[in-house]
């Protein structure tokens, strides 16, 4: 969940075999609502099929808290999981077990972000549509609307948007100019603590799109969320951070920042930043060689490397450094393992990497979000052997992967006639 | 057990007036939960019915307890938008 990370070399590759290649969806990890597809809201510790999609390349996969959206390479959306808040925008706010087609959008959709509740989705005009929870406006469309089932267009963004983000309450969007927007007031409290007496800014309490200040010097060109942070990346690879830093997640030593602070590129070998993705407290960014750097809370395993001293023994009740990050938390290190990976997706507390064609998952496992059939946390990132995946996606607790079918994967290769 | 997940404060849940409790979300996809009925008895730890973690609940019982009303998000004060 939370980014927008859809490889376009991969993306391209499965449009140029879509039309002789069967495909698998595969789901794994937390099912209380039904948001693998699977027809059943037990949790699976290992990939399974879903069996929905055969004949369609996806392009874009995301997961909320409890629900999952699919984009195919047509534009079609299908949606399955929690609905209670109209999440899955299929005008009624009951949950589904198995994934099916959005209907009311006739329009083709192009990505999709999921946040907690709510769902982001952009469409081939640069539009951006939103449905699910507006308990804290972060559907964009104003305070008049508590929740919609229905797919909403955020009319205020005018120019087209290339990349949105979509938090636990909050949402990012950057335009075709290069502007990044903010809106719902998921990071308001924090601020509110953070600043004191001080005001604070629109962008962190608007519930339409709110100019986010700090970048009007810089070409923006990706977003991506945390549970109560920002990322933007630029096209020049510099990354840009704001929001809670309570796990270091930010490289800073405050607690907030209010506004856009660089990363200095020294933190991440002196390279510019190609690729990004955030975890609800942690970031993996990978950079012009290949590298991946990882940062911010570590104690499941999720930077996939050994935890900095202090973390290993959770979230202590009384805590003395509350008020800041851990110093080793907040400092990017590189994960070998992960270098030159092609895609990178990440739940709450872990994350997936497609590395030479090969699977990778680590961190938090309590559900099997990992997919090695158990239930301990993985770390460094190890194989989820048996997939030749294509695009990955991750919800909260769960994870996604479109694969190739193989002969012995093919559900029903005879009944199956190529599209 | 005195190893929390996060500490979260009580403004940041969400209130359900049905059910009179607070929820905040869980890694796993579930809620944190826990009533008025136990923030007023002073029980601080909201849990996750799907999984092992907890949360330790910032709040000041005594101005809970004086029914000081919590500045939450609430889901269900405004009607929903009908779109025909």
């Amino acid at each position: 969940m939370l980014h927008d990370s859809v490889a376009k070399h991969d993306a391209t590759l499965l449009m140029e075999t879509s039309r002789r290649t069967e495909f698998c969806l595969h789901s794994w990890g937390a099912n209380s609502y039904g948001q693998l597809g699977q027809g059943l809201v037990e949790d699976l510790t290992e990939p399974r099929d879903t069996t929905a999609l055969t004949d369609r390349a996806v392009r874009a996969l995301s997961g909320g808290g409890g629900h999952t959206v699919a984009v195919t390479e047509n534009g079609e959306v299908f949606v399955c999981g929690q609905n209670h808040r109209g999440q899955l925008g299929l005008g009624h706010n009951a949950d589904v077990s198995t994934l099916q087609l959005c209907p009311s959008l006739n329009q083709r959709v192009t990505k999709v972000v999921c946040g907690w509740d709510f769902t982001l989705l952009l469409n081939d005009c640069g539009r951006v549509l939103a449905c699910g929870s507006n308990a804290y406006g972060q559907l964009g469309v104003g305070e008049n609307v508590t929740h919609s089932a229905h797919v909403l267009v955020i009319e205020s963004l005018e120019e087209p948007v290339v990349s949105v983000a979509a938090g636990l309450r909050h949402s990012l969007a950057v335009t075709d100019s290069g502007r990044v927007y903010q809106w719902g007031r998921g990071l308001f409290s924090h601020a509110k603590r953070a600043l004191g007496p001080r005001a604070v800014p629109p962008h962190l309490r608007s519930t339409v799109p709110s100019l986010v200040p700090g970048l009007d010097q810089k070409i923006s060109r990706q977003v991506t969320a945390g549970s109560a942070h920002c990322v933007c990346l630029t096209g020049d690879g510099d990354l840009f951070l704001w929001g809670s830093n309570k796990r270091g997640q930010l490289t800073a030593p405050e607690p907030f920042l209010s506004s856009p602070t660089l990363v200095k590129r020294s933190l991440l070998g002196n390279e510019k930043v190609l690729n990004v993705c955030s975890g609800w407290t942690h970031v993996v960014a990978q950079t012009e060689s290949g590298r991946v750097f990882t940062w911010g809370r570590g104690d499941y395993g999720q930077l996939g490397r050994q935890a900095p001293t202090g973390q290993d023994s959770k979230w202590p009740s009384t805590d003395p450094s509350a008020e800041g990050p851990n110093q080793e938390a907040r400092l990017p290190a590189e994960v070998k393992v992960l270098r030159g990976a092609t895609q990178i997706a990440c739940g709450s507390e872990h994350s997936l990497a497609i590395v030479g064609g090969c699977l990778l998952s680590w961190g938090w496992n309590e559900h099997g979000m990992c997919g090695d059939g158990s239930q301990s946390d993985v770390c460094p990132p190890q194989l989820v052997s048996g997939l030749r995946p294509l695009l990955i996606g991750c919800g909260a607790g769960h994870s996604m992967a479109t694969c190739a079918a193989t002969a012995d994967s093919r559900q029903n290769p005879a009944t199956t006639p190529p599209h | 057990m005195s190893v929390f997940h996060d500490e979260v404060e009580i403004e940041d849940f969400e209130y359900d007036e049905d059910t009179e409790t607070y929820y905040f979300p869980c890694p796993c996809g579930d809620k944190f939960a826990i009533t008025k009925e136990e923030l007023e008895s002073g029980e601080e730890v909201a849990t996750c019915p799907s999984c092992s973690l907890i949360v330790k609940v910032i709040y000041d019982q005594e101005l809970f307890m004086s029914g000081e009303i919590v500045e939450t998000s609430s889901t269900e004060t405004k009607l929903e938008m009908v779109q025909s």
